[in-house]
């Protein structure tokens, strides 16, 4: 779509995106510089810069509170939920892209509308489940709970994957004496890589950045992760906001930069991989 | 004999194969999905105790009780604005954008950037701050206003529930548009530029172009796009619950704000797996719509 612009196309083009950067960015400004802010600060209505800038808050936020245990906790829950996942998705990726066998359509199917279900709706019965097998309050059910929900979405972009890969070479492969398992890992896994850094990282996100379950499931503080382990500066009558958001910069900033990293093979995965086949 | 016998066997072992291969991820699936669906069933049409024991089966009580509430019914009333407003609104907005996005100019590749960050943030996150720059007291909106001189003193901007409602309305459709942003622009870029030439070659309107070509190749994306944030937004929770909570007097819930409070802060699991089993309902007739549409491209 290259044509020639008229000038105040040209203006209209730059007003736009900028406007937009201005929206998009405002939040995450405020989130900077109130993060910057020192306490006394804080409900001073006069300045939207902070008068002394208190770089020591970004210090300071580690002392207060248990930050980098949560931080820890939300690594062992996003990085355990991704193994699961992963290791759950490839085989059965792997079966809906390479054989035939009776049932193929129900179970694509059943992952299509497994898709449809967040686990906020089934809170009531997941509360109870993790109750029942004692794994409320556990990083262990974490685990298993994220890579459950984010299985369709695993095996949706792996099968995707997959089946842009041609099958000649795990065929020679097995010629050459490989067994189906070797194939699938000296062949095909080397091949998907790329399709699997981008579903590895897409299901890290989205178990790092989850509120719902863990909100529900964990009492103990020792196992909160950070998007929970935040409330403990969201206090009833005291909000301590500048810690508050120089810990979500934290949070936030090394999400972005793996979303940035995958974001082309991500939508082109979500849009053609499932959906076509 | 023995060799037939043997080749049978192997013939069924492979054909058992796939089910292996299936094996981890429908456990996975069924112990964690499926045995919750079905106890959030059953804790509907059972008694159950503050301390969340099941006492037995009492039919369609919960589900009567809840239709009692009027809150119940603002909530559903609710949720279906909710859902309606954000993703109609993303949609637009982010088709907008996408096509501005496609489009060369210098920074493109930082808008792109840019646009990301939406959604790669905790909705948590996201929530906190919107409640933060929207405070009435000392919010940094009120803050940047006055000092543009644009209002006197500060505004209440959640005085109502309707406000506030919009606020979060707001809010749900900055976190939803980057992802149809970029399933438009995937699509965008998919579409041959020969079209829209033999297009101008016939002297085509703008919007004749729009509706004759991209959006008839747009329509997997947009279908994609739309039904996936349907899902997202209707289950959405961190948003509603961190700014609001439902306040004032549960006129601001959306169903799954609801059931938490119900289960979790009113200690109603019974009526809240009620209205997790309406919710279900509503999503499943979405599910069903979406599976026969793809399902269906599938075939194609």
């Amino acid at each position: 779509m290259i044509s020639k612009r008229k000038p105040w196309q040209t203006v209209a083009l730059y007003l736009f995106v900028t406007i937009l950067c201005v929206v998009i960015l405002y939040p995450y400004f405020i989130m900077f510089i109130t993060g910057m802010k020192s306490n006394n600060e804080m409900y001073a209505i006069d300045h939207i810069f902070p008068q002394a800038w208190q770089w020591s808050n970004f210090v300071d936020i580690w002392s207060a509170a248990p930050i980098f245990r949560y931080f820890i906790n939300s690594l062992i829950i996003a990085g355990g939920a991704t193994c699961l996942a992963i290791l759950c998705g490839i085989p059965a990726a792997y079966a809906l892209s390479r054989m035939k066998f009776k049932g193929k359509g129900i179970f694509m199917g059943a992952v299509i509308m497994s898709q449809m279900f967040s686990p906020v709706v089934l809170l009531v019965g997941i509360y109870k489940l993790m109750v029942n097998i004692n794994l409320n309050d556990s990083l262990l059910g974490l685990i298993l709970l994220n890579a459950a929900f984010n299985q369709a979405f695993t095996i949706w972009l792996l099968r995707g994957t997959f089946i842009s890969i041609s099958p000649e070479m795990e065929q020679a492969a097995k010629i050459d004496g490989c067994n189906t398992v070797g194939a699938l890992i000296k062949v095909l896994l080397p091949m998907a890589a790329p399709g699997i850094i981008t579903t590895l990282i897409f299901v890290f996100i989205n178990a790092w950045n989850e509120y719902t379950i863990a909100l529900t499931l964990i009492s103990t503080d020792a196992f909160k992760p950070i998007t929970v382990g935040i409330n403990v500066f969201y206090g009833f009558n005291f909000i301590q906001w500048q810690y508050l958001f120089a810990t979500s910069l934290f949070a936030t900033i090394p999400v972005v930069i793996l979303f940035l990293a995958i974001e082309k093979h991500l939508v082109a995965g979500l849009t053609s991989g499932g959906v076509k086949g | 004999m023995i060799q037939n016998n043997a080749s049978k066997k192997k013939n069924a072992a492979a054909s058992f194969m796939p089910y292996v291969w299936l094996l981890p991820s429908i456990l996975l699936m069924v112990i964690m999905i499926i045995v919750p669906i079905y106890t959030v069933f059953q804790i509907s049409f059972s008694e159950v105790g503050r301390t969340g024991k099941i006492k037995g089966l009492n039919g369609i009580t919960n589900y009567l009780e809840v239709f009692e509430e009027p809150a119940f019914w603002t909530t559903l009333q609710n949720t279906f604005v909710w859902t309606i407003a954000v993703v109609g609104i993303s949609t637009l907005l982010g088709f907008i954008i996408a096509m501005v996005l496609n489009q060369e100019f210098a920074g493109r590749k930082f808008v792109r950037a840019v646009v990301i960050f939406p959604w790669a943030t905790a909705l948590i996150i996201q929530s906190v701050i919107w409640k933060y720059i929207i405070n009435a007291d000392y919010g940094s909106l009120n803050v940047l206003l006055r000092k543009l001189g644009l209002i006197d003193s500060f505004v209440n901007w959640t005085a109502t529930p309707q406000t506030m409602f919009a606020w979060e309305c707001w809010v749900g459709i900055f976190v939803t548009f980057p992802f149809v942003t970029f399933c438009i622009l995937s699509g965008l870029q998919g579409i041959d530029d020969s079209l829209y030439e033999a297009a101008a070659v016939d002297g085509s309107s703008f919007w004749h172009k729009m509706f004759r070509i991209t959006l008839p190749l747009l329509r997997p994306n947009l279908t994609v796009s739309t039904v996936l944030n349907i899902i997202y937004v209707f289950n959405s929770f961190p948003i509603i619950w961190t700014i609001s909570k439902g306040a004032p007097a549960d006129q601001t819930h959306t169903l799954v704000t609801y059931l938490y409070q119900l289960s979790f802060a009113d200690g109603k699991s019974g009526h809240a797996a009620a209205v997790s089993v309406i919710g279900f309902v509503i999503l499943a007739f979405c599910a069903s719509i979406y599976m026969i549409l793809s399902l269906r491209r599938e075939e194609e």
